[in-house]
Order: structure tokens, then sequence, then C-alpha cells
């Protein structure tokens, strides 16, 4: 391992090499401290119920635990940011995996754990191929493990549960630790995230002050068409003008593209959102889990970033504006 | 054509600490890991540092349900009964734990789930709900559970009186749940309730043949016949050299 990967991996003395990732961490920390003033403040003056205050604050004193455990990894280095979303996806898939039920098929449920852990691997390795190769190497060992019990009853199903948690809250959500190979992935998975929780909350405002048309009221009876256009605005935006100066120099940094990335954030971040909203509506439960008190499971709250972490990945890779290092398998290389 | 059937873990929704106190817990992976790895230790040191003998271990049966049942002295007795099961059946094997003793405090509750996989029983709240509770997991899953019927720790080493409620687990049941009697020697010596520390003392552990009783109702008759009967079962392993008092004439259960 040479000093440039070292770096990349462990080096946090180079967090704030970047005006993006100063302004960003400064942003958060502003919120949430003026979040908690403010809650503090119409709680105090009697501006909301007491019921609604509880929950506002709870909320907020989840963002403050929340907001630096997802920060803090990407400003610590790469090696730490890779491993925190690998954990992230093990949990995610824990979630997922109780709510089916698919956790009862034990063996089938450690391959998927396996297979997360070893994109894991793959991701702080710097081993594309290996990556590439996991998804369908896994596939394969679910429909042949599935076999073993000698039930041919439910057998589809198995292996269909198994292979969509893999995807999803593997291989998806993996494609964000992958970013982490670019020496420069700071800014880059700092705005990503910001975006996507931002987009949450662009979506809500917007809904509650001009939406009025349910855009599909089965699924999720909160949402509204002009919350999602509100949010695919505010977003837009915002990605767009953070990109212009993370992408600086890069193919990315043409307007068009730039817009493109933000309307690729919002608009899978919103699908990432009613995906989850569709399974709990077919698995007819409410929240995915208690983890986090007025949120429900992590995949109420990281349900968004499942699809803008593949999707702006491979759109940042076509348009060259990921500066992957070119040192790769730094572990299992020779 | 079936539609696909989800079902949710039993118990999705759970804080952790309702969860480790709730007898609809299941585990996963995580949860399964730690017990097989607290298995193998306590596997480990009852062999070496006990020199944990187990005669008898032909009469246990080869699929739940079953209930395994023993005289009750030490911490040590319910590690020991679970050392005497094949691997397979002690990770579906659930320990009955007094919930005032080991699921009251956050640690002992997360411990006493994770790693010795044990289901509460409120000693003050033992009635038919709860008992009923337990039983639709015992025949549900199927599972075993490892059940001190004395309901503590004798204080003398003496076998104490069984409580009837194993009756309620096994009565009524579509087809008979096997009762198998155990009896551990030397717990107390070891690890008597009043000590600290574990001394390496030997401990014995005979079972005998399951006691299958097909026609038993769901009633306090019912309940006292299983009841008398395990716990005669479990004296008659007894050790003559042993210094298990014999059960006095009028018993009170």
């Amino acid at each position: 391992m040479n000093d440039a990967v070292h770096d990349r991996l462990f080096d946090s003395a180079r967090a704030f090499d970047s005006p993006v990732t100063v302004g960003l961490t400064l942003a958060v920390a502003a919120a949430l401290v003026g979040g908690l003033l403010i809650v503090e403040l119409l709680g105090r003056g009697g501006r909301i119920g007491a019921a609604q205050f509880d929950e506002l604050r709870k909320r907020m004193i989840s963002w403050c635990v929340l907001a630096p455990a997802m920060i803090l990894p990407v400003l610590l280095g790469a090696a730490w940011t890779i491993l925190a979303v690998g954990l992230l996806g093990l949990l995610c898939y824990r979630e997922f995996a109780l709510a089916t039920g698919f956790f009862r098929h034990r063996l089938l449920s450690f391959i998927v754990a396996l297979g997360i852990v070893l994109l894991t691997f793959a991701a702080l390795d710097h081993w594309y191929h290996f990556f590439l190769a996991l998804p369908s190497l896994t596939i394969v060992t679910l429909a042949a493990f599935a076999i073993l019990p000698d039930q041919p009853r439910g057998y589809l199903q198995r292996v269909a549960l198994g292979t969509f948690g893999y995807l999803f809250f593997g291989v998806c959500l993996l494609h964000l630790a992958y970013m982490a190979n670019d020496p420069g992935y700071r800014p880059i998975i700092l705005m990503l995230l910001i975006a996507v929780e931002l987009n949450d909350v662009f979506a809500y405002i917007a809904g509650k002050s001009f939406g009025r048309r349910k855009l599909c009221p089965a699924t999720s009876p909160g949402k509204t068409v002009g919350g999602s256009v509100g949010a695919f605005a505010c977003t837009t935006l915002l990605v767009a003008l953070l990109g212009a100066i993370v992408f600086h120099g890069t193919p990315v940094a043409h307007p068009l593209r730039l817009i493109g990335l933000g309307l690729l954030v919002s608009v899978a971040g919103q699908l990432g959102d009613l995906m989850l909203s569709s399974i709990k509506r077919d698995l007819g439960i409410k929240d995915m889990g208690v983890v986090i008190p007025g949120h429900g499971g992590l995949l109420d709250r990281f349900d968004s970033l499942i699809l803008v972490a593949p999707a702006a990945f491979h759109y940042l890779a076509y348009l060259d504006g990921l500066r992957l290092s070119p040192l790769t398998r730094i572990l299992s290389g020779v | 054509m079936d539609e696909w059937r989800y079902e949710p873990a039993r118990d999705l929704g759970l804080t952790p600490r309702d969860s480790f106190r709730s007898v609809r817990r299941e585990r996963g992976l995580l949860s399964l890991a730690a017990s097989l790895a607290w298995m193998l230790i306590t596997r480990a040191w009852l062999r070496l540092y006990h020199r944990l003998e187990v005669r008898g271990r032909e009469h246990l049966p080869a699929a739940p349900p079953f209930l395994v049942v023993a005289n009750h002295s030490s911490h040590l007795d319910a590690p020991a009964l679970a050392a005497a099961l094949p691997l397979h059946l002690a990770l579906r094997a659930f320990p009955v734990a007094a919930g005032d003793t080991f699921f009251e405090s956050r640690a002992t509750a997360a411990f006493a789930s994770l790693m010795m996989n044990a289901l509460p029983i409120w000693r003050r709240n033992c009635g038919p709900h709860a008992l009923g509770e337990l039983r639709q997991r015992l025949l549900g899953e199927p599972c075993v559970f490892i059940l001190f019927p004395e309901g503590t720790r004798s204080r003398t080493g003496a076998m104490g009186a069984f409580k009837p409620g194993i009756g309620r687990l096994v009565c009524g049941a579509p087809t008979p749940v096997p009762v198998v009697p155990c009896h551990l020697d030397g717990a107390f010596a070891a690890l008597p309730p009043h000590a600290r520390y574990p001394r390496p003392r030997k401990l014995t552990l005979r079972i005998g043949p399951p006691i299958v009783m097909d026609d038993l109702p769901d009633r306090r008759e019912g309940w006292e016949r299983i009841t008398h009967a395990a716990e005669a079962a479990v004296r008659a392993l007894a050790p003559q050299t042993s210094n298990v008092v014999p059960r006095p004439s009028s018993s009170s259960s």
C-alpha cells in the first residue's frame, strides 16, 4: 500500500481540502443547532401542542445522532466511509429480512449477508471486477442452496426475496461506498447524502405549501404532485450549484449535465422512497423497525439513498466525473 | 397459483428491550451466532472444568417439541442441560428462566436472550395467559423447552416439589409432548446459589426415558398427573448416595 492509497483510506487531515466539504459540514451543524433551537422555542412559546413538540424534539435529537454518524466516517477517510456504508447495507438488509420473514431461511440469509460483506471488501480493495462479479455469483449461490431443503413449494419466493434484498441493500447501496475510491470522494458523497435527505424535506415543505393532487394515494397517501415537483426544482438547483464546484474541471461541469445529475438524484430519491412505501404496504406494516426514535427503522430513513447511489455512480462514471484511483486491488493484489 | 405469503418477525416493532422480554422473540443471524459461540464456550467449560458426564443420551427424542425437566440448584443447570442436547436441537432449545432474575435489567436481559436464548416467565405472573403463550411457542415452532419445575434454585441442595405449570404446557396438545426427566448431580457443590464463583466439582447428568402421556385432560387433574410423574422420574434418577432428601409424604404443590 503506497502513500497515496494510505492517505485516501485513513488520512483525516485532508478532510477539509475541498471548500464544499467545509461548507456542507458547517451547514449541517448550523441546521442541527438551528433546528433544535426552533423546536425548543416553538415548544416554550406554546405554538405547538405538547404531543407534536415531543415528536418534533425526538426527531431532532435523532438527527443530532444520525447526521454526525453519516458525516464523520466520510471526513475520517475512505476506509471508514466504505465500512460504514457496508454496515448500513447489512443493517438495512436485516430490517428487510425481519419484515418479510426471509430471515427464517437461515442459510440463504447468511449467503446474502456474506455477499454484502464481500461487496464491502471489493469496494475497500478497489477491485471493480469482483464488485461486478458478486451479484451474479451470489444469486447463483442463493438459487443453488435454496434447492437443498428439497421443498419446491415457495422456492421462487425464497430465491426472489434473497435476490431482491441482496441487489437493493447490497449491490445498489454499496455503489455509494465504491465512490470512495475517488481520492476526491468527500464532497461528492457528502453532496449526495445531503441532497437526498433535503430532497425529502423539500418534498415535505412543497407538499404542505402547494400540494393538492395526490401522487399515488394507494402507495403513500401523504405524497402530492406539488411536493414532488417542488422537490425536483429545489434538489436540482442545489445539486447543480454544488456540483459546479465539486466537478470543476471535469466533463460533468457542464450546465446541462449538472442539471441532469440533479434531476437524477431527485427522481431516484423519490422513487426509492415510494419503493419502500410499496414494500411496506405489500407487507402490511407501518415502519420497518424502531431503531431511530421518531423516524422508524433505518430503512425508513435511508430508503431514498438506495436508488440514488447506483444511478449517480454510473451517471458520473459514464461522464468521467469520477477520478477513481488507478491503483486497484490494494489488498488482494500482488 | 398461490399468492406469496410474508410472515414478518413476530417481535417486529418491539424495541430491543421489549423484544428481549417477549416470548414471541425470534432470532436472526446475529443472535444465532452469539448463542452458538456461547454454547461452544460453555460446553468446553463444563467438559474441562466440571468434567460433565452425560448418561442416557439415547433417551432424548429425535425431534421437537419436547420438554426437558430437571432439579434446580445452580446457575450451571441450564447450560449443562443445553450441553447434553445435540447442537441442532440445542440451538432450538429455550431455557425458561425467571423474569425477575434475568429480565429486569437491560444488560442481563440482553445476555439471557442473545446468548442463553432464554424465555422469561414472571414468577408473580405465571397464570394461564403467560403459560398459554409459552405453549403456543413450544408447539407452533416447534421447539425444546428446558424447565426447572421447582420454580427456584434449591437453597439446601435438596430437591423441592414440582409446581404444576408444566401441565399447562403439555396437557391437551394435539399430539402428546414428551417430557424428558433429567437429574443433574454435583451442581450444588460446584455453584450453589450463595456462591460467586464455580468450584471445579464433577457434574453428572442422568437422562431418563421420556414420559409420554396421551390421555391428559387439560385441567388440574391432568396437570398434576404429569407433574407428579415427572417429579417421581427425576427423583428416581438421583443417585442413592446423593444428598437429595426424599420427598415428604404430604406434598403441597
